[in-house]
């Protein structure tokens, strides 16, 4: 069994064979018709991953990704059916792990959802990192700065350890979107930027003018241990 | 259709000179017959109480009768004493005074010996200005001629002359002065008219003339507003008419994306169970899977070219090695075989999302009508990035390039290929926001070569993220 997954996406025929689809992979499924019964589902029951529409009545996706959020790091995957690249941005800043625009494949939904679940998993030979103030232990996936420790989502914790790896070296948004995402093929750098904002707004003293996750014009990003 | 360069102003001094030379002639005219006029009034009279003179001094010269040599001389002194000048020709000519001796002419001294009275006037350029009048001494074949100076007269006239050329000189200028003052009064609604209509030609298509008292330009300048407002109405129309056939588009794709979701998650799950599937039904599933990605495609171009036309897409540059994104392109949708990538470019700062679609629907383009042997040509000129994709198709025939970029067209329309019509549309539009121009140059027979000119340094806004 691979894991319980909660679908949450207001149309019929999508959210019966987006299940269907996950369930032959091998996940567990939940579902929920909106927003309210997505929270209720969710309370009821934590999942080990949440697909949830942006478009539902009642409460949107945003609104529930927010509230999930003020509880939960589980990660989350957003299924955008507005054609603005806004929605996209909005809703990796709600603390959206990756998103998926619709129409979508079963077998790429699926592959984002075990790459999403694969960073909640630390390979077994990972040793504790490391650099400057931070200290990344992924064996048991906590992450300390100075002693204190954050509370990051599955993708800042994969991203913050990417770059604590090498502290000085300059990742592209492509590197980071193929290691962190697994996206292998031009992806949405705004992915990147995002990812990196909210990492800030949780490492950094001041995340208006960082001191440890640099950005490095023109290139990408890098962890500044000097 | 602009056929000649206008000069502005020719106009003008054409209507001043006019002006002026209606002003000119016609003060002209009137002053120099006055002058003539009065030219003439003053020398008659003059004439006339020079003759009235003569005759009397005639009968006073009677009184000096018999003439012998001493009475001539008492005569002229007695004239001359009298302040008359006179010239008495006897035997011999004498003058009363040397320095007013005109010599008589042939007309008067045949009009003297005739008996009557006659007279002369001297030529302009002598020194003094002389009429001359004679007649016979009654009872004698003595001659007299009483000569009166008409210097004065004469000054006289010359002043009025240059007083009148003066005056008429300070009319001509009035004439010009106010000639171009109304000219340019009279043609500033042409100027405006003009700037106007330029600006309506420009797209200001709310430019408006206006409309002063009941003259001809006013009632040109209304006509105008009428033109600019039908237009704008018209214009307006159409632009309401297209942004709803837009939002149509839009609201199309739009709804149509949650069945068309479901239907691709649902075809790629049968896609998955064909061969658990009896044979008839495994085939009816093929079709459908097929025929699901194909409607799948048609809805995505449809949305992003809604996207494109709604103008909120917005352009992210970044360094990009074009060349490298070409080949990524070819090998992530197995073209490789096919393709031939060629040629290298700096990196250019551009949008790699935008130009992998723009990429991408050229070299669709080419294999879905170029056959298998496809070229993408990558290189470097001055400020730009070009990129050629030229193939060995069938070529399209010169009457439908112009066409080639629009929504839909289609060469051959029984031909139903795999694209959604939407592929070449889609390129032009994201090569606009490129800042680039994309063209074709095809030969029937030849194959086709499609074009994109990119600016190497973005062109378009910036983003640094």
């Amino acid at each position: 069994m691979e894991g319980r997954v909660l679908v949450v996406e207001d149309d019929a025929s999508i959210r019966e064979v987006t299940a269907l689809g996950l369930r032959r992979s091998g996940f567990r499924v939940d579902t929920a018709v909106d927003g309210p019964a997505a929270l209720a589902a969710w309370r009821a029951r934590p999942v080990d991953l949440i697909v949830l529409d942006v478009m539902l009545p009642g409460l949107d996706g945003f609104e529930v990704c927010r509230e999930i959020r003020r509880t939960s790091q589980v990660p989350i995957l957003m299924l955008t059916a507005r054609t603005d690249t806004i929605d996209v941005v909005v809703g990796l800043e709600c603390g959206a792990d990756d998103y998926l625009r619709k129409p979508f494949d079963l077998p790429e939904l699926v592959a984002r959802v075990r790459a999403v679940l694969r960073r909640t998993v630390a390979p077994a030979s990972d040793t504790t990192v490391t650099a400057g103030p931070l200290e990344i232990d992924p064996a048991r996936f906590v992450a300390r700065k100075a002693g204190r420790e954050l509370t990051l989502t599955a993708t800042e914790f994969r991203l913050l350890l990417e770059l604590a790896r090498r502290p000085g070296q300059v990742f592209t948004r492509e590197l980071l979107l193929d290691r962190v995402w697994g996206h292998s093929y031009l992806g949405d750098s705004r992915l990147v930027d995002v990812a990196v904002q909210r990492l800030r707004a949780k490492v950094e003293d001041d995340p208006g003018a960082p001191t440890l996750i640099r950005t490095v014009r023109g290139a990408g990003y890098k962890l500044s241990t000097g | 259709m602009v056929t000649g360069t206008v000069a502005p102003g020719r106009l003008r001094r054409r209507l001043v000179i006019a002006f002026v030379l209606v002003a000119g002639v016609s003060a002209g005219a009137l002053a120099g017959g006055s002058y003539l006029m009065l030219r003439q009034a003053r020398y008659d009279g003059s004439l006339q109480r020079a003759a009235a003179d003569a005759r009397y001094q005639l009968v006073l010269a009677a009184q000096f009768l018999p003439l012998t040599d001493a009475r001539r001389a008492d005569l002229l002194a007695s004239f001359e004493q009298n302040g008359r000048h006179v010239l008495l020709v006897a035997d011999d000519t004498r003058a009363s005074n040397p320095r007013y001796a005109p010599t008589p002419g042939r007309a008067l001294r045949a009009s003297v010996a005739a008996g009557q009275l006659g007279f002369q006037r001297s030529a302009s350029d002598a020194r003094s200005h002389l009429l001359v009048v004679g007649g016979r001494i009654p009872g004698s074949t003595a001659e007299l001629y009483v000569v009166t100076v008409e210097d004065d007269l004469v000054d006289g006239l010359n002043q009025l002359r240059t007083a009148l050329a003066v005056g008429w000189a300070v009319v001509a200028l009035l004439a010009a002065g106010v000639g171009n003052t109304l000219a340019r009064r009279t043609l500033e609604p042409v100027g405006r008219a003009s700037r106007a209509a330029r600006a309506v030609a420009e797209g200001l298509l709310d430019t408006r003339l206006p409309v002063r008292g009941r003259d001809e330009f006013s009632a040109w300048a209304a006509s105008f507003n009428e033109m600019a407002e039908a237009l704008e109405t018209k214009i307006e129309a159409l632009s309401r008419a297209q942004a709803r056939e837009r939002r149509f588009t839009a609201d199309v794709a739009h709804e149509l994306r949650t069945p068309v979701t479901a239907l691709v998650a649902a075809a790629s799950l049968l896609a998955d169970q064909l061969d658990t599937l009896p044979a008839d039904a495994r085939r009816a599933a093929e079709l459908l899977v097929t025929d699901v990605v194909r409607l799948r495609r048609l809805v995505e171009e449809l949305m992003e070219i809604s996207r494109l036309d709604a103008g909120r897409e917005a352009v992210s540059t970044q360094p990009v090695d074009v060349v490298a994104l070409l080949r990524g392109i070819v090998d992530a949708r197995g073209w490789a075989d096919r393709v031939t990538v060629a040629g290298a470019a700096p990196a250019t700062a551009t949008d790699p999302r935008r130009l992998e679609r723009v990429l991408a629907n050229l070299v669709s383009n080419a294999i879905e009508h170029g056959g298998h042997e496809v070229r993408a040509d990558v290189r470097h000129a001055g400020e730009s990035v070009i990129v050629e994709v030229t193939d060995r198709g069938a070529g399209i025939p010169a009457e439908h390039l112009p066409h080639l970029f629009d929504r839909f067209y289609k060469v051959d329309p029984s031909r139903t290929g795999p694209g959604s019509g939407l592929g070449l549309a889609i390129a032009l539009e994201n090569t606009r926001l490129l800042g680039g121009h994309l063209t074709v140059h095809s030969e029937v027979g030849r194959g086709t070569r499609l074009r994109l000119e990119l600016p190497a340094d973005g062109g378009g806004d910036r983003c640094d993220a």
